[in-house]
């Protein structure tokens, strides 16, 4: 009863479009019957959808229609297709032009076919440079890691670019530059390194090895927040240790405190 | 093929049959570049965009997300304009409300429906683009909501609220 009392003014469009169910299209209908403020409102609805229905549908330019065809075609020659042969209408001809169509299509056969064999071959060869040159890069980077220089040692870290999936050796390396190097800025270096692969198991746990290790403040804060990202467990005990050490600075332990609750 | 939905026709065409966007092409083409006209008000505006967002659906056939097909191409046609807009107004004024304002002058020419164009243009760009979405290709509300991230219901009383609007307008300058 509530619903038939009630003003339908927010049915009224899809009255008239006709999209509404059984069920609210006889509480409408009921209602509008007795309602005078609704019908007002469905009359005047009315107007304004004959004029949205007697608007002139502007129609584009044939052009467009011929363009897009172009475009279309050219998608699909560059997504390899063939281009089918028109056939020729005199019956005279025809026996001629397909043997010499098929001459042609045979010769073009044989030449793209030898196009596909040396293409595999110089893709071949491109594929046994560029395992040579990753091999070559990789020793390079590992060679200059040991250098005595530390500027050769960031240098060599920094190849680390160069790998998209570096090998065991490679992280191996890196590891031991933060672990083991006395210059802060390669072992910084070799931080930021790593801390582009913290996925690998292996890495976590260098990490947590130089959280223990590491005395350089900045470099030590760097590592906190990497495990907190990573949301490693396993380094909360070392940070407690940290935190009970006496040599440790006091904005570190603040850090540390910071944080701590968050991955324990 | 006539019975197939544009969705099912798009999928085959990221499956690789660049033939069927002839199809779709056809189907939808008019109401893109009506949707653009009665939005920018420039014809040549209008066709230069249309072929844009069907070379865009060439393009970018194989980022259709099996969604609503007239979704996904709408969305395409607002974001030209969109673009359109921002690289050629570069005031700092809002870009929506600079967006669809050249409709006018161009209109001055005096049709018989100039007066439903003049109160359309009497609404502000986001509330005509609904309504002309709504109106003219008649774009089902849960379409249109998927389009403007919001979810039919409020789409609805929201189409209702300009329509009652454009009403009034439309009204009053007969």
């Amino acid at each position: 009863m509530t619903m038939e009392n009630k003003h339908v003014l927010d049915q009224i469009p899809d009255y008239l479009d006709g999209t509404l169910d059984k069920e609210t299209m006889k509480v409408v209908e009921h209602h509008l019957a007795n309602c005078m403020e609704c019908q007002k409102e469905l009359e005047e609805m009315r107007i304004l959808f004959t004029a949205f229905n007697e608007e002139e549908i502007t129609v584009p330019s044939d052009s467009l229609k011929a363009k897009f065809e172009n475009a279309l075609e050219q998608e699909k020659t560059q997504q390899g297709k063939v281009v089918h042969m028109t056939q020729d209408k005199k019956p005279s001809w025809a026996n001629n032009m397909l043997k010499v169509a098929a001459s042609i299509a045979l010769l073009v056969a044989s030449f793209q076919m030898g196009g596909v064999f040396q293409q595999k071959k110089v893709e071949k060869e491109i594929a046994q440079l560029k395992d040579e040159t990753d091999h070559m890069k990789q020793t390079a980077m590992l060679s200059l890691m040991e250098n005595q220089s530390a500027s050769k040692r960031i240098q060599g870290v920094s190849y680390i670019e160069e790998f998209e999936n570096p090998d065991e050796a490679i992280i191996q390396a890196l590891a031991n530059r933060l672990l083991n190097d006395d210059n802060d800025n390669v072992r910084l270096t070799a931080f930021e390194a790593l801390s582009k692969f913290t996925s690998s198991e292996k890495v976590k746990i260098v990490l947590i090895e130089a959280l223990e290790k590491e005395k350089n403040p900045s470099i030590q804060v760097a590592i906190i927040q990497t495990l907190v990202q990573i949301q490693e467990k396993k380094a909360a005990e070392p940070m407690k240790r940290l935190l009970e050490q006496e040599d440790t600075q006091p904005f570190i332990k603040e850090q540390i405190k910071a944080v701590l609750p968050s991955i324990t | 093929m006539e019975a197939l939905s544009d969705e099912m026709i798009m999928q085959k065409v990221s499956d690789g049959n660049l033939d069927l966007l002839k199809v779709l092409f056809d189907r939808h083409h008019k109401h893109v570049y009506n949707f653009l006209y009665k939005m920018s008000g420039d014809r040549m505006l209008s066709e230069d965009l249309t072929q844009d967002v069907f070379y865009k659906l060439i393009k970018y056939r194989d980022s259709y997300n099996n969604g609503s097909f007239l979704s996904w191409l709408f969305t395409i046609a607002r974001n030209s304009l969109k673009t359109y807009y921002t690289r050629n107004h570069k005031s700092h004024e809002n870009i929506e409300v600079l967006a669809y304002k050249a409709v006018e002058e161009e209109q001055e020419v005096m049709e018989n429906n100039a007066q439903l164009q003049h109160a359309l243009n009497q609404l502000d760009p986001a509330d005509r683009e609904l309504v002309v979405l709504n109106r003219f290709k008649e774009i089902r509300y849960e379409d249109l909501a998927e389009m403007m991230g919001s979810t039919p219901g409020a789409i609805k009383t929201k189409v209702c609220r300009i329509l009652k609007k454009l009403k009034h307008i439309y009204l009053e300058n007969l």
